[in-house]
């Protein structure tokens, strides 16, 4: 069964008086535990808004979003809330770190929000900045970290609760493509060895091709016969 | 600590918002400790006349001193109701003395029988000799605020309206009238006043006659309201004043005192709370992609309000904290600098410097509250979107 449904979304936002961008008009995808998969597709074309939808921060005018067979688009706010901090993951492109805070303690505080307190919530991060290779830089504060590592702190808190889901909006949009590739490495790790769902918003090229499948947008649909 | 750390990662801005609330609970814990003080010294009053009838010349103002006879003593104690009633000389205890902040410095002298009446409510401690006692023609008691000012010692002499005194005891300090006050015994002070007298007057006088006020002590169950009226009605030539008439007196300055007070307390609270509304405000905005990323990541709305709440309270917090060490170390400067002369001014008390504190705090969150507010209701999409 389905891991992620989305049926039918519609969206439109109000810009102007007159003034109506339609950023979504029946987009429909599924995807399966454990899949490996980018939404790709030109600027405009949706992909970001639907994968909010996705992930619980924004509701369809229309349509259905099921996250392991829940309907979510029904929830209250607070019970969105609670599916965003334990269920899913989230990863943005650059400058998604809480500056003020020291790369263990961002990680830390996706814990914090999921309910994990005391000793169990640094060894959790600990384990998981382990993880992707950054054991070395736990005290440093985002800004002074590389880019690179910048993100790699952004995977071990998205992955510090050991969620289902990972949404990833452009995640190595800010990277070179050597940092690019090793970051996309690591995710492809982390989705073998945990069996985690991955779904990347992208228009890099070269991160869709080590995806598993790609959905391709456009004007606000998903593009059936490009998929 | 993460609250410190958000609050000072604008230092120049957090920092002025915080100097505007210590400028403020300064002012407080300044005009509070002056409260205090003179809350003190009329609770004191009060004790001293709450359960007595004070009896005065007719003509004779609240500080003004006119001769009355010893006579009228004998006369008061025929009244009905009356348990005792012994004669007083009561009088500046510097005749150049201006009126001054506090309690004037007087000197006193009492009957020594009516300590007995007087021990009931209050004892007072020395701190070095003893107390007066029959026969002690040209000894004197001093009162704690007095020591410096006289250079006062036990054993050793003061001078005092011309005459010297020699020091049998210091009192301890009660933080009321007594500190301010000399005590020697009636004839000593019977000669002092004749003396203060219009030289033509003093001659027409009989000295062992002449005091300024009777102390009368009601029966247990009498009123001493109602027995001031009585002896007004019975007695010629005198004025007794009961305890509410001191009350009614000090509680009319008190209500003026405290609205100034208060008055000071709510521009603090305006003035303070506005900036760290327009700082809170600030940073709010400068960090909505945070509140966005952190909304994303599962904060509850509970929990971002909690935040900003958090470091508006602390902003208020140490603003309180670093106020009350400033007026505390204000107070205590002016106090040792006035102290000399034997007037103290100021009273930090535990609840002045606590309340002040919790003021402080308090104000802090309440201003919070609406930058707070508007935090979590952010929209998680568009907030990620803000650059």
């Amino acid at each position: 069964m389905a891991i992620v449904v989305a049926e039918n979304l519609k969206k439109s936002y109000r810009l102007g008086k007159n003034n109506f961008v339609h950023a979504l008009q029946g987009a429909s995808l599924a995807i399966e535990p454990g899949e490996f998969v980018a939404i790709m597709g030109p600027s405009g074309s949706g992909k970001s808004t639907l994968l909010h939808m996705l992930g619980c921060l924004d509701d369809p005018d229309n349509g259905r979003v099921f996250l392991s067979g829940r309907e979510v688009t029904k929830l209250r706010p607070s019970e969105l809330t609670r599916i965003r901090a334990r269920e899913l993951g989230f990863i943005f492109q650059g400058f998604n770190l809480i500056p003020a805070l020291t790369a263990i303690e961002n990680v830390m505080l996706a814990a914090e929000y999921a309910g994990v307190n005391g000793r169990a919530k640094s060894e959790r991060a600990e384990k998981m900045l382990d993880r992707v290779g950054l054991s070395e830089r736990v005290r440093h504060l985002p800004s002074e970290l590389s880019g690179g590592e910048q993100q790699r702190v952004a995977i071990a808190r998205a992955l510090v609760n050991e969620p289902a889901i990972i949404l990833a909006d452009e995640p190595t949009g800010d990277l070179d493509s050597t940092t690019s590739a090793e970051i996309i490495g690591i995710m492809r790790d982390l989705n073998r060895a945990m069996g985690r769902t991955f779904i990347l918003v992208t228009h890099d090229h070269e991160v869709g091709s080590k995806c598993d499948r790609i959905i391709r947008m456009r004007d606000g649909v998903v593009d059936e016969a490009a998929g | 600590m993460r609250v410190l750390r958000n609050v000072f990662r604008r230092k120049l801005r957090s920092s002025l918002t915080i100097f505007g609330i210590t400028i403020g609970v300064f002012a407080l814990v300044v005009m509070g400790a002056m409260a205090e003080k003179i809350n003190l010294l009329i609770d004191g009053g009060t004790k001293y006349y709450g359960d007595k009838v004070m009896v005065a010349e007719a003509t004779a103002g609240n500080f003004s001193v006119r001769p009355l006879s010893l006579k009228k003593v004998e006369e008061i104690r025929e009244v009905k109701g009356v348990a005792d009633a012994f004669p007083q000389v009561y009088m500046m205890l510097d005749p150049e003395q201006n009126m001054s902040f506090g309690m004037p410095k007087m000197l006193v002298s009492g009957d020594l029988k009516a300590n007995k009446y007087e021990e009931k409510k209050w004892k007072i401690g020395y701190v070095a000799g003893r107390k007066l006692k029959d026969g002690d023609i040209g000894k004197s008691v001093v009162g704690a605020d007095l020591v410096k000012d006289l250079n006062a010692k036990v054993g050793k002499k003061i001078k005092v309206r011309g005459k010297e005194f020699e020091v049998v005891g210091i009192m301890e300090k009660t933080l009321t009238a007594p500190d301010s006050t000399v005590s020697i015994l009636l004839p000593d002070a019977q000669d002092l006043f004749v003396k203060s007298l219009p030289v033509a007057l003093q001659k027409t006088v009989k000295k062992e006659d002449l005091i300024t006020s009777i102390v009368v002590y009601p029966k247990p169950g009498e009123d001493p309201g109602v027995l001031a009226k009585r002896i007004n009605k019975e007695v010629k030539e005198v004025k007794a004043t009961g305890p509410a008439e001191f009350r009614k007196q000090t509680g009319q300055a008190m209500v003026i005192f405290n609205t100034i007070i208060f008055g000071i307390g709510a521009i603090s609270l305006l003035v303070g709370g506005l900036s760290v509304i327009n700082t809170m405000m600030m940073s709010v905005s400068e960090r909505t992609r945070e509140i966005g990323i952190k909304k994303a990541i599962g904060a509850s709305n509970r929990r971002i309000i909690r935040e900003f709440l958090g470091e508006a309270a602390t902003i208020g917090g140490i603003g309180g904290l670093l106020g009350l060490s400033l007026g505390w170390a204000f107070v205590q400067a002016v106090n040792s600098a006035t102290a000399g002369t034997g007037t103290v001014v100021f009273l930090v008390t535990g609840r002045l410097a606590i309340g002040a504190t919790l003021f402080a705090i308090a104000l802090g969150a309440f201003a919070g509250l609406y930058p707070a507010w508007h935090a979590a209701r952010l929209n998680p999409v568009k907030a990620l979107r803000y650059e």
